[in-house]
């Protein structure tokens, strides 16, 4: 098992040693891909500065909510983007893919190891910094609990888009073009989540909180970091749920990639 | 080391099924080096996905070294090679030496036997200037031969091979051929060779399988094709006069300025009564006499103007 685990480090280190080998670009593209964490979060602060509160949230309430997204992003993405329907497809159909089963790997750990892209730990650092931001505006008291809290909710909420991406590799696998469908889920979805839960219908919230818990991952955790209370149906006391309920969704898309593989290798649908 | 018995493979396409395998049977034993050859979408590549673990077969079963390929799929990754001409199993932005010793990791080879055989294998290969040169600067000459030595570092028992000549010169073909050649001859390394080139096949392989149609429509060595389909030769026959040419036992194939092609049968006529045929005719400045080679055979074979 731990030799196991030990190839797919060193694959990460080597796709990490492959992209270091331009010092310069990767440096750029990390700071670009903070950057457009920034520049979100900074429009999103002068625009609710209009309105004072949204939902009765207060802006830098909101802001900790947009980090937390951005943050748990960044983490699914920098483990998972060779899974996005563009990437995967374009390994498929150039082969790569059928190359990684002549490996003795799992194909997964072999797409998750070899393409670490550092660069998405840029969103990932802004976004934690976002949270850091808010919280002191926020007038959050920390201490291990909230740090435990928040740590819990970025690691949940990328579990959650994780799976997304797993799901949506499973269509790619069928359909070989890349569909669209799994980049709504993870960015509109992180997107929504970076509201306070309270502003939209009560379908919307329960697909996010339930059926694609990324909601749940990502705003009921604030809700106890601020002290705050949830809207009707979304209680503060759900944070308990939060690991048990991302990691089932988690299950659920690695069953999905393992049955797109499968339907990839032709071993019925 | 290789059976597939009634091995078919059907695709779902938006015009229907279509059958890429049709049921073919074949068995290779341990040591042998394989030709195998198709027109393209004959079915060859799809044959080679399911021996190794790609694809799962729809129908009838195929054996790899004892092993059931995709139900045992990572099993077999440690005993099989695949090399595909056209794609790169190195990692691009390394200096090659770096993907000898993650394929070393990877196939869990002791780090004494990996530097003992890496350093064989970058002798023969003429490896030893590039080891500290990323993948994507290596010409495609130099990148085949280093694919070749990761693919075989593991010491695999069964080398899947699909174009590996594609696009070289001819001394790259000639480093290529010499070492898949001494490979197979030295360790007894089982080849399956996929290609169009057909020299490769005429110059390394014992057996050649061709494939049309998702069928095996040859099996046999190299030298039973041409003896079954290479029994008609050409006498080309340079004319003094522009003149009428009409011999008896041949036919004129092809006619351009004075020179004629004229095909016969190998066991209708002999080549020197045909000869005597013409002198007797015709006033003639020059002949030469053509054997078809096999990549003519198979040409023909492939048009369906020689049934196998």
């Amino acid at each position: 098992m731990a030799e196991g685990v030990a190839v797919y480090l060193r694959l990460a280190a080597a796709a990490v040693r492959a992209n270091a080998g331009q010092p310069v670009v990767l440096a750029v593209r990390t700071v670009a891909a903070g950057m457009i964490v920034a520049v979100e979060v900074t429009a999103v602060v002068l625009l609710l500065d209009r309105f004072g509160t949204i939902g009765g949230w207060r802006v830098p309430e909101v802001v900790l909510l947009f980090g937390l997204a951005f943050a748990s992003q960044g983490l699914a993405l920098t483990l998972g983007n060779r899974l996005e329907a563009d990437n995967l497809s374009l390994l498929v159909r150039r082969g790569t893919f059928d190359q990684v089963l002549t490996r003795p790997v799992s194909p997964l750990g072999w797409l998750v190891a070899s393409y670490v892209d550092a660069r998405y730990l840029g969103r990932l650092l802004a976004g934690v910094g976002a949270v850091a931001w808010a919280a002191d505006r926020a007038g959050v008291a920390w201490s291990a609990g909230t740090v435990a809290l928040v740590a819990l909710a970025v690691v949940c909420a990328a579990a959650v888009v994780f799976a997304v991406l797993l799901i949506a590799a499973a269509f790619t696998f069928v359909s070989v073009q890349g569909s669209e469908a799994g980049n709504m889920l993870i960015y509109g979805g992180t997107y929504l989540a970076s509201y306070p839960m309270q502003i939209y219908g009560s379908a919307l919230r329960l697909v996010f909180v339930w059926l694609v818990p990324v909601a749940l991952a990502i705003y009921v955790p604030a809700l106890v970091v601020l002290g705050r209370q949830g809207p009707p149906g979304v209680p503060a006391w759900l944070a308990w749920l939060t690991a048990p309920v991302s990691a089932a969704f988690l299950a659920v898309g690695g069953l999905a990639w393992r049955g797109g593989v499968r339907r990839y290798v032709g071993a019925g649908s | 080391m290789i059976e597939a018995v009634g091995l078919r493979k059907r695709f779902r396409t938006r015009r229907g099924p279509v059958e890429a395998v049709a049921g073919i049977d074949f068995r290779v034993r341990a040591g042998e080096f394989v030709g195998y050859a198709g027109p393209n979408g004959a079915g060859k590549s799809t044959t080679v996905k399911m021996m190794s673990g790609i694809l799962l077969p729809s129908d009838g079963r195929v054996v790899v070294d004892g092993l059931v390929p995709y139900r045992q799929r990572k099993r077999l990754a440690r005993r099989i090679g695949v090399v595909f001409g056209q794609r790169s199993q190195l990692w691009w932005d390394l200096p090659l030496r770096e993907s000898y010793e993650l394929v070393g990791h990877l196939y869990r080879i002791p780090p004494g036997d990996r530097a003992a055989r890496l350093g064989r294998l970058v002798e023969v290969l003429g490896l030893g200037p590039l080891l500290a040169v990323p993948v994507r600067s290596l010409s495609l000459g130099q990148r085949m031969r280093a694919e070749l030595a990761a693919a075989v570092l593991p010491g695999p028992r069964v080398l899947f091979l699909d174009e590996p000549t594609i696009g070289l010169d001819v001394e790259a073909k000639a480093a290529v051929r010499d070492f898949l050649r001494e490979l197979n001859r030295a360790e007894g390394t089982t080849v399956i060779l996929t290609t169009h080139d057909l020299d490769d096949i005429a110059l390394l392989c014992s057996r050649l399988m061709i494939i049309d149609h998702g069928r095996l429509i040859y099996d046999g060595t190299v030298e039973g094709l041409r003896a079954a389909h290479g029994t008609t030769r050409v006498l080309v026959v340079d004319l003094v006069e522009d003149d009428k040419v009409q011999v008896e036992g041949a036919t004129v194939a092809r006619a351009e300025g004075r020179r004629r092609w004229l095909e016969f049968a190998r066991d209708e006529v002999s080549a020197a009564e045909l000869v005597a045929r013409v002198l007797a005719g015709h006033e003639v400045a020059d002949l030469t006499l053509e054997v078809p080679d096999i990549e003519d055979i198979v040409r023909r074979i492939y048009r369906g103007e020689a049934s196998p």
